[in-house]
């Protein structure tokens, strides 16, 4: 076991080393599921300090409601400790940076800036397909709810993919003088009309979706994975999977963080859409 | 004349503090059913309780349906009070480790395929954690809650030399809990109380 390894495995046993002896039975090793992040609601709870070592909640009042030291301890256990691309130097300043002391941050549930990406597999056309919907929580009435807010599937990229539009494909630029007369012959030649769209154009996938669904052209089969993105600390970007393997460091974890300038942040919310633009 | 202006004063400041009292009055009135709503941790901590409580009865009522030694009718009897607990068009989504892939069943077709497996003896025990999530309101009003807990389940087949263990797993359960505020009436009086009504399962298998 790596230096590293032995300090992690320090940390988690000081956390989490009064739960067994409470449960009582013995099902193997029950230590490794209270230090299991079990549900998101548990990861922002112990990002944010809420709640105890056996998950009792903290309430505003408890003297180890967000608690700056014993805070400490639970970031270091939310990060996949088995993940090369987080920077060891980069984690460091993640956590000091939103335990700071005069301004620290909290990840708030409704604050908006975090999104899921689900992977589900849809039965289109004959054969089962894989399409991901991108989720965000939506105040509505007098609750929230989680919203589709963008789709993205492969067939309708295809479909409208760019091409270069053909020697005699276009408008001329006095055509509204004629009262656009020349549309007849464009929609009597040609069922592809991408040479009369702007360059760049991109389909509102989602549109496409709620239509082929009403439709039944897309059945739904099941959900294959999920993945949570979230922007909410100020200049950072992280990834949140649930990780399902043996030892401690298991659950809803962080396992991507990149330090993000507002620019980037465009860029990755494109790179993650998987949009051309 | 001084003393009447002071009296007229002093009669000016009751009545205007008299009516702010009686507006006030009228006010908390008006927002007592929002107040209702409201779920402080005290009331979390009750209404986690009784969450429990019906988790509770369903990790019995499975052990019992799953029983080979169950008569059937005792099983049907059973998977009734189980339907029970939960709310209508309820589902388990159900997973294995060797597949991403989920399959949906609603509860009764889950408790029949769970009756109908090839064991002589079936054991499923509970770890002894749960972890209860915080409880969100949904557009219509009613709160939901997750409530995670761990379910070991061992099938044995009889053998010359006793039971021997065909298959075990581990699975996580994810609840869907459903906490609503309903009125009753009783001896002409209204009494409001939390309703708690489970929902959707998750079954994840985690290990074998």
């Amino acid at each position: 076991m790596t230096l590293q390894g032995c300090l992690y495995l320090a940390i988690v046993m000081f956390f989490f080393q009064g739960s067994s002896a409470q449960t009582g039975e013995d099902f193997g090793n029950e230590t490794a599921l209270y230090a299991e992040t079990k549900q998101v609601n548990q990861f922002f709870r112990r990002f944010n300090c809420e709640e105890g070592r056996n998950g009792e909640r903290f309430y505003p009042g408890n003297p180890l409601y967000r608690d700056p030291e014993f805070r400490l301890g639970y970031l270091d256990i939310l990060f996949d400790g088995e993940s090369s691309s987080i920077a060891s130097a980069d984690k460091q300043d993640f956590i000091r940076e939103v335990c700071k002391p005069s301004l620290p941050t909290y990840l708030d549930f409704h604050g908006g800036d975090w999104l899921a990406e689900v992977n589900t597999r849809f039965l289109y056309e004959g054969t089962e397909r894989e399409l991901t919907l991108f989720m965000r929580l939506e105040a509505d009435r007098l609750g929230h709810k989680w919203v589709i807010d963008r789709v993205q599937f492969a067939p309708y990229l295809k479909r409208f993919s760019q091409r270069p539009a053909g020697e005699s494909e276009f408008l001329h630029p006095l055509s509204h003088e004629l009262d656009f007369m020349n549309l007849s012959k464009v929609f009597r030649s040609s069922k592809d009309l991408q040479g009369y769209v702007p360059v760049g154009y991109e389909p509102d996938q989602l549109t496409l979706f709620l239509l082929d669904v009403a439709a039944g052209k897309l059945t739904f089969r099941t959900v294959t994975n999920m993945r949570f993105h979230f922007f909410q600390v100020e200049g950072w970007y992280f990834e949140l999977r649930d990780l399902q393997r043996a030892g401690y460091n298991t659950g809803w974890l962080i396992t991507r963080l990149e330090r993000v300038s507002a620019e980037e942040r465009t860029l990755l919310l494109r790179d993650i859409y998987h949009a051309t633009r | 004349m001084q003393r009447t202006n002071n009296g007229f004063r002093t009669l000016s400041i009751f009545a205007l503090f008299f009516l702010f009292a009686l507006s006030a009055s009228v006010h908390a009135q008006q927002t007592t059913p929002q107040n209702d709503d409201y779920i402080s941790p005290e009331r979390k901590k009750a209404i986690d309780s009784l969450a429990l409580e019906k988790v509770r009865d369903l990790s019995k009522y499975i052990a019992i349906v799953g029983d080979k030694s169950t008569p059937f009718s005792e099983a049907d009897r059973v998977i009734q009070r189980t339907l029970e607990l939960f709310a209508p068009d309820s589902e388990m989504g159900v997973s294995s480790v060797n597949s991403t892939e989920i399959l949906y069943y609603g509860v009764r077709t889950y408790l029949e395929r769970l009756m109908q497996l090839n064991y002589d003896r079936v054991e499923i025990e509970w770890y002894n954690i749960q972890y209860i999530s915080d409880l969100e309101r949904q557009p219509d009003g009613k709160y939901v809650g997750v409530i995670t807990i761990y379910q070991r389940f061992s099938g044995y087949k009889e053998g010359y030399e006793g039971n021997v263990l065909l298959y075990k797993d581990t699975t996580k359960k994810d609840i869907t809990v459903y906490v609503e505020r309903k009125e009753t009436q009783i001896g002409g009086r209204t009494i409001g109380f939390w309703d708690v009504m489970l929902g959707d399962v998750r079954v994840t298998e985690t290990r074998r």
